[in-house]
């Protein structure tokens, strides 16, 4: 008899559980489904399956003489590629240098970096863009790119590296130092195989915020220097704030890579989360 | 010596690029962090080209300035709700989720998703929802329940409460991240002689599971404070700040004095003062939420 109990409670959560995430992401089922209907369809039921599908919001949204999806994603993927793929090295040995020094001389340098974790990003803005003019490098990928590896990215970085490279034996460091081996072999040989838990983490998390940044290039590229998708989302789409099918067409293939790359990497996505909220 | 001075040379690749890492933090946060400090004591207008010290006037204008007063009371009330409704649906969700069948487990990835969407697209996607002839009012008027649409970010209140609904949407799915890996630390043995001892289901939650949870609590609610304290995107997509610039928040207020009314010294000033706050709510409420945490 409790068999049976146990076996309908368990049911009955989980249908109670599957309903409430249901309701919950219900805004993100009505961009998929809208993005596949047309306007007076969205109207009638805007929770009905799109049947029959049509494609025209997409089509629609690709043939935009300014290429607001095809130049924001490229414009998006520079951006990303370019500051993760030199974030990743200078953060980790950076914290491989660092975590290697005396205690004091780490602890402050650790607590200055704490600050970036803290700052809100629009009080540094006004100066970052002043320091980037002054180089020339206002209204630039370069800018935004060199600003983003600056800013509190590197103090995130360089966090989760220091907490993984705790953990990475001192007697295999100090082996290879007595074989001969450069720091530089030695962080890139040894260290960086040991700390890929910790380069996974802030790949996906710091390629995740540049793409999704939208305050530093909306100020730092300015309105003519071709957008990323999220700004070049915000700067178009008022137009379209009654035609439904074509925001939501617009909506669903701007949200369409980052929501594909959470789902290839959702398991690490999770343990990075964990692992940052536990310490 | 002659060994110092060998491992010495053999580090100097890895010095270069650590000082490079460290010379951009310094360029590009703590140097600017010293350029704001600087100008919010000026009256630097980037259309003037001279600017001049001018004291502690601009932190004295904040004193009388009610548009910053009312951001700034926008900016508390948000936070303080959007914390408090996103940590307690995050405890509820957790409960919920916690569990590692597959069908569980596929409930989780989607229940994060919110998480990977830019505050653009979210506000977009919500724009839809809540604005006068959106799908709430369409779907709400299409069942009977109410005559005419209601505007949900149109006037003051119902504006503060839809960003509110929004913005604990984004991080409950942060928060409940947080919640579950602190539930799978709690040990079931405790579950287990509590339920010997009859304790029943309010009981285990109240003296087992909350305190249990609280050191997940303390790093949930500290970043889920920071992130409302800092929001941008969301409001300016959602609402622009709008009606009357009742949901301006102060990262509004910044961003409008610097860049539109270009009044960059005060708008330094102001920064700082936002800056003074959230690193004083961030180390108080941490500090508070230390003391609660129970250790193993």
């Amino acid at each position: 008899m409790t068999a049976i109990n146990d076996v309908l409670r368990s049911r009955a959560r989980l249908v109670i559980a599957g309903v409430v995430t249901l309701l919950f992401v219900a805004p993100i089922y009505l961009t998929i489904v809208n993005a596949f209907k047309t306007q007076s369809q969205i109207l009638k039921s805007p929770e009905a399956l799109p049947i029959p599908p049509t494609l025209d919001n997409l089509s629609t949204a690709l043939a935009r003489p300014d290429g607001l999806i095809q130049l924001g994603l490229q414009n998006s993927l520079i951006d990303v590629v370019f500051s993760v793929a030199l974030l990743i090295p200078l953060a980790s040995a950076f914290s491989f240098y660092i975590s290697r020094r005396k205690t004091k001389a780490r602890a402050a340098v650790l607590a200055l970096l704490a600050a970036g974790l803290m700052i809100p990003p629009q009080v540094i803005l006004l100066p970052t863009i002043q320091i980037l003019t002054f180089f020339g490098l206002d209204h630039s990928y370069p800018g935004l790119i060199l600003s983003n590896l600056g800013g509190g990215y590197l103090s995130f970085a360089v966090f989760v590296y220091v907490g993984f490279m705790r953990a990475v034996p001192n007697e295999i460091i100090e082996a290879a130092r007595l074989d001969g081996a450069s720091g530089l072999r030695i962080w890139w040989g040894i260290v960086m195989p040991l700390v890929r838990p910790a380069t996974a983490t802030v790949a996906i998390f710091s390629s995740l915020w540049i793409w999704n940044d939208f305050l530093n290039p909306l100020f730092i590229l300015g309105p003519l220097q071709g957008q990323t998708i999220t700004t070049g989302l915000y700067l178009t789409i008022g137009q379209y704030s009654v035609d439904y099918g074509q925001l939501f067409g617009i909506m669903f293939l701007a949200a369409i890579v980052p929501v594909v790359g959470y789902l290839f990497v959702q398991k690490q996505f999770i343990a990075g989360l964990t692992s940052g909220s536990s310490k | 010596m002659r060994t110092r001075k060998s491992r010495a040379s053999r580090d100097n690749g890895l010095f270069a690029m650590a000082a490079v890492a460290f010379g951009l933090y310094l360029c590009f946060l703590v140097l600017p962090l010293l350029l704001s400090l600087k100008s919010s004591f000026t009256d630097e207008n980037p259309l003037r080209s001279t600017s001049g010290f001018v004291g502690l006037d601009n932190y004295g204008e904040m004193i009388h300035d009610d548009q910053l007063h009312a951001s700034l009371g926008f900016t508390l009330i948000l936070a303080v709700g959007v914390t408090i409704a996103a940590n307690a649906i995050g405890i509820a969700f957790a409960m919920m989720l916690n569990r590692t069948t597959l069908s569980y487990r596929v409930m989780r990835t989607i229940a994060f998703l919110p998480q990977v969407l830019s505050g653009v697209i979210v506000g977009f996607v919500w724009q839809t929802i809540l604005t006068q002839q959106g799908l709430l009012n369409v779907t709400l008027q299409r069942i009977g329940l109410i005559d005419s649409p209601i505007a949900w970010l149109g006037s003051p209140n119902l504006a503060l409460l839809s960003i509110g609904v929004v913005v604990t949407w984004i991080l409950t799915g942060f928060t409940t991240v947080v919640y579950l890996a602190a539930l799978q630390g709690v040990p079931v043995e405790l579950y287990d002689s509590a339920a010997i001892d009859g304790a029943t289901t309010w009981q285990r939650f109240a003296r087992i599971t909350f305190p249990l949870i609280a050191p997940g609590m303390t790093i949930s609610v500290t970043i889920s404070l920071i992130t409302v304290l800092k929001l941008y995107d969301v409001i300016t997509v959602l609402t622009g700040g709008g009606p009357a610039n009742s949901t301006r928040s102060t990262a509004l207020y910044i961003v409008k004095l610097a860049f539109t009314d270009n009044r960059f010294g005060y708008a330094s000033a102001v920064a700082m003062l936002v800056l003074a706050m959230s690193a004083a709510i961030a180390l108080s409420v941490t500090s508070l939420l230390r003391r609660r945490e129970v250790n193993f």
